[in-house]
């Protein structure tokens, strides 16, 4: 009755509104400690009306290994390395999402894992996927959650079978559940690639004082493509060799024709676009529709394409001259070949140039090289680079192999090229070496062209091709707003949070035991009397103590 | 599922009403009391984080890397004696008779520590998505505490009382040093001897029972010799 009456008195003041306040406070307070990473969502674009990447970007699911998932309530959670093409194919359409931890250095790798994530980065870049795709960068906590995860399941597999033991791996194994988030994905209205082109005049001077400006107009020309490759399955750059190849030639040729007296008897036009092979060289087509009659007085096409393994598993040091068409003897393209064969076994070390002859599949949704936009309308073109299938993983890969081999590869390239060039431009002999001594290719012309991004970074690329060349132009291929060629998507900052988590079982186990633990304090407290009793009897025995019932017995009652 | 986690860490708070139940605080009406008690807790706190706020250097940075720094601890254990100034703060204010004064006193003060200390914790903590055995081991560790509260309160009570034997004075004494410098020596040991969770818990509960059962003993003594 008492005790109701102090409840009265409390509620009786201002304090349910104190109450109120705090209680209003203590929701807003928000769980805290979960585990947070950094993650980098998958890239998500749009080529022909077929989707690459996931148009979901929120999980919010338990975490599972590569080995337990089975629902589309599962995130799988597993390295980059452990996963295969088979697990791929799976996982792309039934689990719920995907988070990847890419390898701390793809370097340590060995041959064989580094082929199967580029096989895999293909697969990725190749299939619509219905899942979010994240990518973690390596992560000690995270590798520990992941090996949790792992070695909980296939432990449970392994040894348990009584029943019991399953019931108790059930109860003490740590789950996971992962939370991503991640706005709507929403298509980029400004979506566009930018392509930028440039042209070598002929040196002024060195035309005969009959040939006028207007002639130089006349002579042939020469087109030389690359592509900037601008992202891979994330949002990253991946190496950009071709890119440096075709700045280190802007750079030399501009030279040569400013210094050398020998009239060149072409015109050099150099393009360059972002984005390649994974738009489908849309920059190259868009170029083609705007310049029509560009290229009426061509006398080829050379694109470069991966000029440099940028992760070469085993370098077979070759490079392929890939046509449509087996070019004819005495053509233009069968005569650079030659040159360049001859250049190749002068000055390269060990690097052999070979033709590879692949027909135009029209069926195909994709085109397999950049030099068949030209050959459809029937320039003769091809291109060159160091990879013989256009089936090459190695063409789309992100990952980097160590700048120096790159390097010493892409010189080594681009020396070959660069003389086949001068000797067909200049109807000179292969062997003479033109660029020996103050005209040859270093490292440092090189170098400042690998860190190129893209077309409309910092303005750095149209610096350089206004620096050298004239007729500097930059156009923009920009998607049909009804029928879009291509579409890509705004991406945003997301953090994986990673939460411990334990089966509602667990809990329930956790009732029990504290459940007999409050009872056992229950007992514990009913029998206090008993032992104060005990107590009270040992300290009777000592001299100052005086006997007197009275406080045990009150003791008693009061437990009752 | 997480809320039920939280009841589970609440249901482990469940001695504390045991307690009051069934030492018979109920039937005396005790609660206001209790409350009281709880007041003067709340009240020697706040003096004691002013003294420290205005008189100790905090050395943040290596109380959260986790280091033990023993003069900081044996600072912070001296500022700890107001605890014992609250106590008897307590049993010279509120009006009670025997076994039932103390137990009001110490039922009071763990409980207002519980609810400030642990209760914002356990609200956001245990209620969140992640799992974490912390919150259960705080709620064990409560239990352990109320049992300390309840002896000092005890030793506090024999300290001030003159009929006490003698011989028994320096031991009271004794026994009140440990629990204020717990802190120190306590904490110090765990982190020398590397310590798990769990088993610091259940040593901390050991030096209770300990100190708890000397109390009892010394308590039971006086009790009789003045008849309570």
């Amino acid at each position: 009755m008492n005790e109701a009456d102090s409840f009265a008195e409390i509620f009786r003041g201002g304090l349910p509104h104190c109450l109120l306040i705090v209680f209003s406070m203590l929701l807003i307070c928000s769980p805290v400690m979960p585990s947070e990473f950094e993650v980098i969502s998958m890239t998500k674009f749009d080529v022909n009306g077929q989707h690459f990447g996931s148009r979901v970007s929120a999980i919010s699911l338990e975490a599972r290994s590569l080995y337990s998932w089975n629902t589309s309530r599962h995130c799988v959670l597993t390295r980059l390395t452990d996963l295969s093409i088979h697990d791929f194919d799976k996982l792309r359409q039934n689990a719920g999402g995907l988070i990847l931890m890419l390898p701390a250095n793809i370097l340590d790798l060995d041959v064989e894992t580094r082929e199967l994530v580029t096989i895999l980065e293909q697969s990725m870049l190749s299939h619509a996927v219905a899942v979010p795709i994240y990518f973690a960068p390596y992560n000690k906590d995270l590798e520990k959650i992941i090996d949790d995860i792992t070695y909980t399941t296939t432990d449970s597999v392994a040894t348990n079978q009584t029943a019991l033991g399953q019931l108790i791996v059930t109860v003490s194994a740590n789950r996971y559940h992962i939370n991503v988030g991640g706005g709507s994905i929403v298509a980029n209205k400004n979506s566009k690639v930018p392509i930028i082109q440039g042209e070598l005049i002929p040196n002024q001077l060195a035309l005969k004082p009959s040939e006028s400006v207007t002639d130089g107009q006349k002579l042939p020309v020469i087109l030389i493509t690359a592509n900037l490759k601008t992202f891979g399955i994330y949002n990253d750059y991946p190496l950009n060799a071709d890119a440096a190849v075709l700045f280190a030639l802007v750079e030399l040729f501009s030279k040569v024709h400013y210094t050398s007296s020998m009239a060149p008897k072409y015109r050099l036009k150099f393009l360059l676009s972002d984005a390649g092979l994974l738009l489908n060289f849309q920059g190259s087509k868009k170029w083609l529709e705007v310049d029509d009659n560009a290229l009426q007085n061509v006398e080829f096409v050379l694109c470069l394409d991966t000029i440099t393994e940028s992760l070469s598993n085993n370098p077979d040091n070759a490079l392929y001259m890939h046509v449509s068409k087996p070019p004819k003897e005495k053509s233009s393209i069968s005569n650079f070949f030659k040159l360049l064969k001859s250049a190749a076994e002068k000055y390269s070390n060990g690097l052999a140039v070979e033709g590879v002859h692949k027909k135009i599949n029209l069926a195909d949704s994709k085109l397999a090289w950049e030099h068949e936009r030209f050959s459809i309308k029937r320039y003769p073109s091809f291109t060159l680079s160091s990879v013989k299938s256009p089936r090459s993983p190695i063409r789309t890969t992100i990952f980097k192999n160590d700048e120096s081999q790159i390097v010493e590869h892409t010189l080594n390239a681009s020396r070959i090229i660069a003389e086949a060039l001068a000797s067909f431009m200049y109807k000179v002999d292969s062997a003479s070496g033109i660029f020996d001594g103050e005209l040859a290719i270093k490292e440092e012309n090189l170098l400042p062209y690998f860190g190129v991004k893209s077309i409309l970074h910092n303005n750095d690329v149209k610096d350089a091709f206004e620096k050298y060349l004239s007729n500097v132009k930059i156009i923009y291929d920009k998607p049909d707003s009804r029928d879009p060629d291509f579409m890509f998507y705004n991406d945003h900052d997301v953090k994986l949070n990673v939460y411990r988590v334990k089966p509602a079982i667990f809990d329930l186990f956790l009732t029990i035991v504290i459940g007999i633990y409050l009872l056992t304090v229950f007992l514990a407290i009913q029998y206090f009397p008993r032992l104060y009793e005990e107590v009270s009897k040992l300290s009777k025995e000592e001299p100052v103590g005086q006997l007197n019932g009275h406080s045990s017995e009150r003791l008693k009652m009061k437990s009752h | 599922m997480t809320l039920y986690h939280f009841g589970n860490c609440v249901a482990l708070l469940t001695p504390y009403y045991f307690t009051y139940k069934y030492s018979g605080l109920s039937e005396y009406g005790a609660f206001w009391k209790c409350v009281q008690a709880g007041g003067i807790y709340i009240f020697t706190q706040l003096c004691k984080m002013l003294v420290l706020a205005t008189f100790f250097y905090s050395d943040t940075s290596s109380s959260s890397s986790g280091e033990f720094n023993f003069f900081a601890e044996i600072f912070r254990c001296s500022v700890d004696i107001a605890d014992l100034l609250g106590f008897a703060l307590i049993l010279s204010r509120i009006p009670g008779k025997g076994h039932s004064k103390l137990i009001t006193a110490g039922l009071g003060w763990a409980t207002a520590e519980v609810v400030l200390s642990r209760g914002i914790m356990l609200w956001v903590g245990a209620r969140g998505t992640e799992f974490s055995w912390i919150y259960i081991l705080k709620c064990l560790e409560s239990n352990v505490l109320l049992v300390q509260h309840i002896t000092t309160a005890t030793l506090i009570w024999l300290f001030t009382r003159h009929d006490l034997n003698k011989a028994l004075k320096p031991l009271v004494s004794l026994l009140l040093a440990v629990t204020v410098f717990k802190g120190v020596w306590l904490e110090g040991m765990i982190h020398i001897l590397a310590i798990g969770p769990w088993l610091t818990v259940a040593v901390k509960a050991l030096v209770a029972a300990i100190i708890g059962f000397c109390t009892l003993h010394i308590y039971s003594g006086l009790a009789q010799q003045i008849g309570i």
